[in-house]
């Protein structure tokens, strides 16, 4: 046999470029010692295609691994916030901030928020603290701790908290804390100090300033956001 | 955009038939394959934040297959391979039409396979069985393609030998 091994099992997996496609082509119709090696070999990876366990009916603890086995939450979070970015990004900064979230993003999850219906929601005791507590009540408590609030260019009530070494900005829609943005924070500072602006992670940062309308509010207006039940309309 | 969760599952059950026949290539059951199926599709859901979207979801998965095999070789060092581990795939739908493929049953042809060299074994495990182009499988094992074109003429000189063909 002349003809290169290698270039014969090129031609059979078609990895030859079109010209030399067809000088082989033509080659083995001129030489049947050839045209039966490669006879031999389709066969061969015709044999190997297994096509038998294509066509199998696939084991259901496989599909169900499929369908319901725990998925990414970073993934998961960074889709979100792909999927909606008019609700959040505002500014022309939308891609170094999207950048600085992912890339700030804890690595577990916390457990008072949730994903519903493709958004983060606040849940348990941040909930209730996005709904009771004043930033401007300062006590030495542990636990969610409320940063500041504003009213966004919606007009909905948002504020900024912090839990454990997590930071992250909520908006009140329909009688839930939707969050818009989560990203890692320092260590929980000791003490009754509030989040001041300084503290806040860059990212947590930036998206207030891209989305705050006027100033946060002081203790008089906070006050009147929460007796309104935080529905913007105080 | 990314895709949404739902599409990628969606996407990653489409995918089981084709992971499913790999892993048995290069696990040589469908016992010990399915086993590395449910823990590549375990692992690429829960790192699915590392695959970029846009690239190809399948190769990603292959990828993350082949070194879950690799690993979980290491980590068992070396147990032997059960030839009595039995490939139960029964054909569903075989008829006349198919007589070629099927002249060399399905255990033979894994366990012929399970005689390559593992290195050979991963290059016929995609190219050959899985009918990767030469260019994607390279780049998947991270091999020059002069590497592979050899190896994979070696495997089908043992498989052709292994089989009959």
């Amino acid at each position: 046999m002349d003809e290169n091994r290698e270039t014969l099992n090129a031609f059979i997996d078609g990895e030859l470029p079109p010209k030399e496609m067809e000088r082989i082509s033509a080659l083995l119709a001129s030489r049947p010692d050839l045209g039966e090696y490669v006879d031999r070999q389709e066969q061969l990876r015709a044999s190997l295609r297994m096509e038998s366990v294509l066509r199998a009916p696939v084991p259901e603890r496989l599909l169900q691994t499929a369908k319901s086995a725990p998925a990414s939450w970073r993934w998961q979070l960074r889709s979100r916030l792909a999927r909606h970015p008019a609700r959040w990004l505002l500014s022309a900064a939308a891609t170094a901030l999207a950048a600085g979230l992912i890339v700030g993003i804890l690595t577990r999850p916390i457990n008072d928020i949730v994903m519903s219906d493709g958004q983060m929601m606040a849940q348990g005791a941040l909930r209730q603290i996005l709904n009771t507590k004043l930033a401007s009540a300062r006590h030495a408590s542990t636990g969610p701790q409320i940063g500041i609030s504003f009213r966004d260019r919606t007009g909905s009530d948002c504020r900024t908290f912090k839990v454990g070494e997590t930071a992250g900005l909520a908006c009140h829609s329909s009688g839930n804390w939707v969050v818009r943005a989560v990203a890692a924070s320092g260590p929980e500072a000791p003490g009754p100090y509030r989040m001041a602006g300084s503290e806040m992670p860059e990212a947590i940062r930036r998206l207030v300033e891209g989305s705050i309308v006027g100033a946060p509010y002081d203790a008089a207006a906070e006050a009147r956001a929460r007796a309104a039940g935080w529905s913007g309309q105080h | 955009m990314d895709p949404s969760l739902e599409t990628i599952r969606q996407q990653i059950v489409q995918l089981l038939p084709r992971l499913r026949r790999y892993a048995i290539a290069l696990a040589g059951s469908t016992a010990d394959g399915d086993d590395l199926v449910q823990d590549t599709v375990e692992r690429a859901l829960k790192n699915l934040h590392a695959w970029e979207p846009g690239t190809r979801l399948d190769s990603w998965m292959f990828r993350i297959a082949k070194n879950r095999f690799i690993d979980n070789r290491r980590a068992a060092k070396r147990h032997p391979v059960s030839g009595s581990d039995v490939l139960e795939i029964t054909d569903v739908a075989h008829d006349g039409a198919r007589a070629m493929e099927a002249r060399l049953s399905l255990r033979s042809v894994s366990e012929a396979l399970q005689r390559l060299p593992e290195e050979q074994r991963h290059v016929v495990a995609l190219v050959l069985v899985d009918g990767l182009s030469y260019r994607d499988a390279a780049d998947l094992l991270e091999i020059p393609i002069g590497t592979l074109t050899s190896r994979i003429s070696r495997a089908r000189e043992s498989l052709a030998q292994a089989l009959g063909c």
